[in-house]
């Protein structure tokens, strides 16, 4: 009984470090060079970015455009979601907000949206009253963020060209 | 504080997961109703505003519920079970009490960090890094108890549950090492790592503890509530190969395409070990079904495991990546994560708590009438939530595949089930109290009360 411990200890432990090396470590050294997107973020657009975390935006934004859906006009415009996301879209991101949910629309390309995602003024606004700028929006307002706050998180909105 | 009566710790442990299944519940209300009036919201005092809002409440309604009420109900049912297969005291009760502290200064932890909007912003790796080393240092202190109690063991046959729980927490532990990054008080990663590494950690939370340790539990209450012997004792260890799927949560997603398909073979090949629970449960139960019209908990464990075998049916449906590309980022998600923990672990864990508490505490349970009412209400509560969900996120998948309207149309197009899902999650929480008042009653009846002292309710065997 002692070798089946052995055995049973010993098993999982090779199925789990196989599945650590296969799934995530040789994916790892594929790699990566940051796209045309991506740039590393000044000290505002990073408090922004904290600021989007600490909010948890994530749970109900996802910044992950998958092929089949690029380039289709899903939010407001023509083709507005965006092209594909590709692996040097995050490469100066940690942690990733890919999200899984679409409570509010795709934010990976939000700030090329003409006239809106690329709208300081519209931001502002939007924040501190999403069904003021967008009847119908589920979005919680975020007026008790300070002037300071939401300047931070729409320039943070503003690289996610 | 730290008592060695055998059993104390184990009914502390379900004492305390009675408790924080309440908060995530009520949490979880409030999310519901948020989403289907989102004016409540607006309309609450600016000091309250930050610690309620939606991206705050939700990963404390998350972690609230797996870690302080279902991992606790686990925990209390593992310490329980292991003495009693084994034929041996447990380790060490005293462990176990410290276990007990522990983890809940880990869950009061998590109460007060997430509403602050501490977080490391990975989803179900959300707690920040001191509650992740207490996690770990909790899992380790229930690994050295349940292994301890398996080296003294006397009976010299080792059931399939003990099985499971050895392997689980010893596969648990690294998973969610590697996967919170514990050696960095950032718990992220950088770029498309980030994000394999979360959702290796996602799916093995599902696989190696939730599902590995419940299909012990399972497997261990079934035989003795339908008093008859387990169909076949030859059942697939359920978390070997799960560890490889991970990745198809995020399907079609930047990560590389071999590792996607990778991903999906596994998720197909999770679909044996799933067919042969499904059996062996079914099989055993065959004969028995009468049982259940008379007894709860057995009625619970038997829909648990058709909630189970539905959740399975579809996680592997959801890996294809055409059924993913439509359903993936819709409600559906939630509905799938709600027929997991709700309607087949939690439904298991109530199971549990209905056959064990009575024995722990040498008192029958206090109201049978109350136990239905549990039944129907949250089952019955539960079903309407989760279709409610399916049905939109089917919804939404159509609205964005065609393409055809802005998305605010397809977000105003949730109203409905949104309502239902609302009704449906306060019906089930109306359950829950029925079966926390219930278990608060049974604790502070007098030892063995006699049946006569309460003439107005039905009062069940304990055992």
């Amino acid at each position: 009984m002692k070798q089946n411990l052995a055995y049973l200890v010993s098993v999982s432990m090779i199925s789990l470090l196989l599945g650590i090396i296969v799934t995530i470590v040789i994916p790892a050294q594929d790699p990566v060079t940051p796209s045309p997107l991506a740039r590393p973020y000044t000290e505002i657009e990073l408090k922004g970015r904290e600021i989007y975390k600490r909010e948890g935006c994530h749970y109900c934004h996802t910044q992950q455009v998958r092929a089949p859906e690029a380039n289709r006009s899903m939010i407001h415009q023509k083709g507005d979601i965006g092209p594909e996301s590709v692996p040097g879209d995050y490469y100066y991101q940690s942690p990733v907000f890919w999200g899984t949910q679409r409570q509010g629309p795709d934010l990976a390309h939000v700030a090329s949206r003409k006239g809106i995602g690329d709208n300081v003024a519209w931001h502002m606004a939007h924040f501190k009253s999403p069904r003021g700028m967008m009847p119908g929006s589920v979005m919680p307002s975020y007026n008790y963020l300070s002037e300071d706050e939401l300047e931070a998180l729409t320039a943070y909105m503003l690289t996610l060209k | 504080m730290f008592p060695e009566e055998p059993g104390s710790a184990s009914r502390r442990f379900f004492y305390s997961s009675i408790f924080w299944l309440l908060v995530p519940g009520l949490f979880g209300l409030i999310l519901a109703a948020f989403l289907y009036v989102p004016t409540i919201y607006d309309s609450l005092p600016l000091w309250l505003k930050p610690y309620l809002s939606f991206g705050r409440l939700r990963p404390a309604h998350v972690n609230l519920a797996i870690f302080g009420w279902l991992s606790q109900a686990y925990v209390g049912a593992i310490l329980f079970i292991v003495p009693r297969l084994t034929r041996a005291k447990l380790y060490s009760e005293r462990l176990a009490h410290v276990n007990w502290w522990l983890w809940n200064l880990m869950v009061l932890g998590a109460m007060i960090t997430l509403p602050l909007g501490l977080t490391q912003g990975r989803e179900y790796a959300e707690l920040i890094w001191p509650l992740d080393l207490l996690l770990v240092l909790n899992f380790v202190l229930l690994g050295i108890n349940i292994w301890g109690t398996v080296l003294r063991r006397t009976e010299p046959k080792i059931y399939i549950s003990v099985w499971n729980f050895m392997v689980s927490v010893i596969i648990f532990i690294p998973v969610y090492a590697v996967g919170n990054k514990i050696w960095d008080p950032s718990g992220a990663f950088t770029g498309m790592t980030d994000n394999i590494v979360n959702y290796f950690y996602v799916h093995n939370l599902f696989n190696s503890w939730f599902t590995t340790a419940g299909v012990g539990l399972a497997l261990y209450l079934l035989p003795k509530l339908s008093d008859k012997p387990l169909y076949s004792h030859r059942l697939a260890l359920w978390g070997l190969w799960s560890v490889w799927t991970g990745q198809h949560h995020q399907l079609y997603s930047p990560a590389p395409d071999w590792l996607e398909y990778l991903t999906v073979v596994f998720s197909i090949l999770a679909a044996v070990p799933t067919i042969a629970f499904t059996v062996n449960f079914f099989k055993t139960i065959e004969g028995r079904w009468h049982r259940a019209a008379d007894d709860v908990a057995l009625r619970f464990l038997a829909t648990g495991a058709i909630f189970w075998a539905l959740t399975c049916v579809q996680g592997v449906a959801q890996s294809f990546r055409n059924f993913s590309m439509a359903v993936h980022f819709t409600n559906w998600v939630v509905g799938h994560s709600h027929l997991a923990f709700v309607a087949d672990y939690s439904f298991w864990a109530f199971g549990l708590i209905y056959y064990i508490v009575p024995q722990l505490v040498n008192r029958p349970l206090y109201s049978k009438k109350l136990m239905e009412w549990h039944y129907w209400l949250t089952v019955g509560g539960m079903t309407v939530f989760m279709v409610a969900l399916w049905i939109a996120g089917l919804i939404q998948a159509q609205n964005w595949a065609t393409n055809s309207v802005p998305f605010i149309v397809t977000v105003r197009a949730m109203q409905p089930y949104f309502l239902l899902r609302l009704l449906g999650g306060l019906a089930a929480g109306a359950g829950i109290l029925c079966f926390a008042y219930n278990i608060w009653m049974t604790v502070r009846q007098p030892v063995a009360a006699p049946a006569v002292a309460r003439p107005q309710t039905v009062v069940v065997s304990g055992d």
